[in-house]
């Protein structure tokens, strides 16, 4: 009985509530506004990587990495460090050097809401300072009167030439696409235009680190990576929108 | 749309000039020949042709080589040896070719020096021979009755590198 009665007690307090007092609105105002992550972004050049795995005569890798300044612009650079020989018909020779590449990113792809992908054109100042072996080498001649059996072959230790380096502009041409959140796949093209080349006078420099071959008569280099990349966010930042809004009359 | 087909454009420009080498096949230098061609003594500005010229390398003095194919009949571009600093040559003529008993052969020793002289990727280095001098071997019956070394440095092939009067 005495159960009873506490039910009958709580039956008899009062509790207050509400209901709605404004209308719904079904077409509310997104007022979310998406802000961009900025940051700096940093990684390695995949291609490098594999190409040493792959390659014996090959050992090199490429840091990569950039700075967002505003909604299109970036401040980019590329640091690695590269060992190849190569065979020649009459040759063999080892480059071993490291360069640094500065330079700018423009990203002309515009993003859909929410993404952060980017098809950019850019350009960067290049440097590199390495050494050239010379490993072996035979003398060319057409006339095989002495030498039927191919071209006469020197007999020499590596002759190491120092102290070389280079100067030249790159145009880039790449791409990074947002494959999980802050990592970031790339790929780009590089075009070279050789400035300045330091180059020995008994042995011209016919590979340079970051630039890769340099062909005869030309000035001109070309290369690419692949990149993996992580976003570190220090900041996000909404796009500025490109007209101011008009404003609806109440 | 336009960026993509610049792209496409910008990227198959690109393989396009990493696809072809021109610098694959040496053409841009070779290690010269030594160029000898034959005067008349009797009228040294005169080139005179070396009845059935015929020169061959000699090795160890004992050894003759294949016959070196002649420019002309007054004369011959040699190949000298790149390993060694002297080659000796036999260089032959015959008064009466019919004959080979007549076959009256000079032996000619050339001592120089051998720099080496990078051209291009393709074709390396070449060897260019500076300091050059001649020694004719003497026999009963010398044809070459004078030689004059016009260059001593052998660069290219030319210009004749040396004179022989006979």
């Amino acid at each position: 009985m005495l159960r009873y009665s506490i039910s009958l007690f709580f039956m008899t307090c009062f509790f207050w509530g509400w209901s709605q007092e404004n209308t719904i609105d079904l077409n509310p105002k997104d007022t979310v506004v998406y802000k961009q992550p900025y940051g700096i972004r940093f990684g390695i050049d995949l291609s490098r990587l594999a190409t040493t795995f792959l390659n014996d005569q090959y050992t090199g890798f490429e840091i990569v990495g950039d700075y967002r300044l505003s909604q299109k612009f970036y401040a980019a650079a590329e640091l690695g460090n590269e060992k190849k020989t190569k065979q020649e018909d009459v040759l063999n020779f080892t480059t071993s050097g490291s360069y640094i590449k500065l330079g700018f990113d423009f990203n002309t792809y515009e993003n859909w809401y929410g993404m952060n992908n980017s098809i950019h054109i850019g350009s960067r100042l290049a440097f590199s300072s390495f050494s050239q072996t010379l490993n072996s080498y035979s003398i060319f001649e057409r006339s095989r009167y002495w030498n039927p059996d191919g071209f006469f072959p020197i007999d020499s230790d590596p002759i190491e030439f120092n102290g070389l380096s280079a100067v030249w502009i790159e145009f880039v041409l790449g791409t990074k696409v947002a494959l999980f959140s802050n990592i970031y796949m790339g790929a780009s093209l590089r075009l070279g235009l050789l400035l300045s080349n330091t180059e020995s006078e008994i042995f011209p420099n016919l590979w340079i680190p970051g630039f890769n071959k340099v062909t005869d008569n030309s000035n001109f280099g070309v290369g690419f990576n692949y990149t993996l990349t992580y976003l570190l966010p220090l900041y996000k930042k909404a796009r500025k929108p490109m007209e101011k809004e008009v404003k609806t009359l109440e | 749309m336009q960026k993509t087909k610049a792209i496409i454009l910008i990227a198959s420009m690109v393989l396009s000039y990493t696809g072809c080498e021109k610098d694959d096949i040496c053409v841009d230098g070779d290690t010269p020949l030594l160029r000898i061609d034959f005067y008349n003594v009797n009228d040294t500005s005169a080139l005179k042709n070396v009845t059935s010229l015929q020169v061959m390398g000699l090795l160890n003095g004992n050894e003759p080589q294949a016959v070196i194919p002649n420019i002309s009949l007054s004369a011959v571009g040699l190949p000298l040896r790149i390993g060694e600093n002297n080659t000796t040559f036999i260089l032959s003529q015959n008064l009466t070719p019919n004959d080979t008993t007549s076959v009256n052969r000079d032996t000619l020793t050339f001592n120089y020096g051998v720099k080496e002289v990078f051209i291009s990727r393709s074709c390396g280095f070449v060897a260019n021979y500076d300091n050059l001098n001649s020694t004719l071997t003497a026999d009963a019956d010398n044809w070459i009755k004078k030689i004059e070394i016009i260059d001593t440095l052998v660069a290219n092939s030319l210009s004749a590198h040396v004179k022989i009067f006979h």
